[in-house]
């Protein structure tokens, strides 16, 4: 139903009720946001990049045709302008021995600690997968998309997105693995 | 795992997209088999561990920043759309300057126009009219052929030129503006008169009285560069009747060397 409502609200932007956009805002910066700070681990260049999707939907409203969902296009924009800003800074994925050296030593004195640890460590781990691996990742786990969905957005099977998942899990694993000792 | 298959389906699995018998089956898959459940297992833990980690937040400056730019939007879209409605008004007020029934007045006055133009052509096309011009203009072509036929009487050389190049002007070339070329070509005193001659009487080769004069004319020249230029053209023509005349040409004494040559190879190439 929410998707419904987002297309019929994205045609009403399309057709110059922009204030309109404002309720798209609310309802998708903070997973947008999400997904573009996994992915680039840049707080500010993700807020600018959520700025600039947003932009893009108002700029290029008239592309919006209403015959697929909302999410996908908004998706396949975010994207778009993810790939800009690796293109721009040249920076795709960590290396894991960069991410080890910044990890660093620390006690493991409580609990707590332990699960900052375990945490820093994951998200060191999904930084350092390579960039295929890490959006279908974000997209699957963090976005609350289905893979048929996310099929949508990367414009393959939905078995080949399944495939993909079940790979990246396994290399998530490994690093992960490898961090740890 | 063992196949693509049963990928999908743990991947399925992790993310609930499996129906409740989908699952129970894949469930009782797992059960069967301690390697796969520890492989599902252990991808389960990742699965969950990342379910763990914080959702990253915005600060409070993305909103602001985002309704800044919305409202900036706006402004510039609407200061495109003024500029679009402006043009428009003024667009109108120019049309209200102008009072719309002498517009109509002058469409009126226009098709009238038009109207009678086509109406005096055709009056003018039926009365015969067209008839009159059609003789005016081939009284022109005869006055064009008369003074072509006295211009080749002409003493200059260059007025007998002038003559033979206007019968590239004359529409319809009757047979005494042939005769008239033919004698030309065969007893004009310069070389240069008889050659624009040939080429006058080429572009009328279709005609058969013409063909016919040609080849008679080949045993008449005597200049080198007129045998060697009907040589050409005979072969250009491919007459066949030329070659008795050029065989008796070659018999000549005093034929010059290189006519001679260029005869002989025409004959071939006729041949």
């Amino acid at each position: 139903m929410n998707s419904l409502a987002d297309n019929a609200i994205m045609l009403k932007v399309k057709s110059g009720d922009l204030d309109k956009m404002g309720l798209l805002f609310e309802r998708y910066h903070r997973p947008l946001y999400g997904f573009l700070y996994r992915m680039t681990g840049e707080k500010e260049a993700s807020e600018d990049m959520v700025q600039n999707v947003y932009y893009r939907m108002i700029r290029y409203r008239n592309t919006f045709t209403g015959d697929g969902e909302f999410k996908t296009w908004m998706y396949h924009l975010a994207r778009n302008v993810v790939n800009d800003y690796f293109k721009k800074n040249k920076v795709r994925h960590q290396d894991v021995s960069e991410v080890e050296a910044r990890i660093g030593g620390g006690t493991l004195a409580d609990e707590e600690i332990q699960k900052q640890q375990e945490i820093n460590l994951l998200n060191n781990a999904i930084a350092s997968l390579p960039e295929e691996s890490r959006e279908v990742l974000i997209l699957s786990r963090y976005q609350e998309l289905k893979y048929d969905e996310i099929a949508g957005i990367l414009k393959i099977s939905e078995g080949n997105v399944k495939v993909r998942v079940y790979r990246a899990i396994q290399q998530l694993k490994s690093i992960y693995l490898k961090l740890e000792q | 795992m063992e196949s693509e298959k049963d990928k999908e389906l743990l991947i399925s699995y992790l993310n609930n997209e499996l129906t409740a018998k989908e699952k129970e089956a894949f469930e009782k898959f797992l059960a069967g088999s301690a390697e796969m459940r520890q492989e599902s297992d252990e991808a389960g833990h990742i699965w969950e561990m990342m379910g763990q980690l914080p959702e990253p937040e915005p600060s409070a400056a993305l909103p602001v920043k985002f309704y800044a730019m919305l409202d900036t939007f706006k402004a510039s879209e609407a200061d495109k759309r003024n500029v679009v409605k402006e043009l428009w008004e003024k667009f109108q007020q120019m049309w209200s300057f102008q009072p719309k029934f002498q517009m109509a007045y002058s469409l009126v006055i226009l098709m009238l126009g038009l109207g009678l133009g086509y109406f005096v052509n055709e009056k003018l096309v039926k009365s015969g009219k067209n008839e009159e011009i059609q003789n005016l203009s081939s009284e022109v072509q005869d006055m064009k052929q008369m003074m072509m036929l006295s211009l080749l009487e002409n003493p200059s050389a260059t007025e007998r030129i002038r003559a033979v190049s206007y019968t590239n002007e004359i529409k319809a070339v009757d047979k005494k503006v042939i005769e008239a070329l033919l004698t030309t070509l065969n007893n004009d005193s310069n070389d240069n008169v008889r050659l624009m001659t040939l080429e006058a009487l080429v572009k009328l080769a279709n005609e058969p009285m013409v063909r016919e004069g040609l080849v008679q004319s080949i045993t008449h020249q005597e200049s080198p560069l007129v045998q060697s230029a009907l040589a050409d053209v005979m072969v250009k023509l491919q007459e066949k009747r030329a070659i008795k005349p050029l065989k008796k040409l070659l018999k000549q004494q005093d034929l010059n060397g290189f006519v001679k040559s260029k005869i002989e190879s025409s004959i071939h190439e006729i041949i």
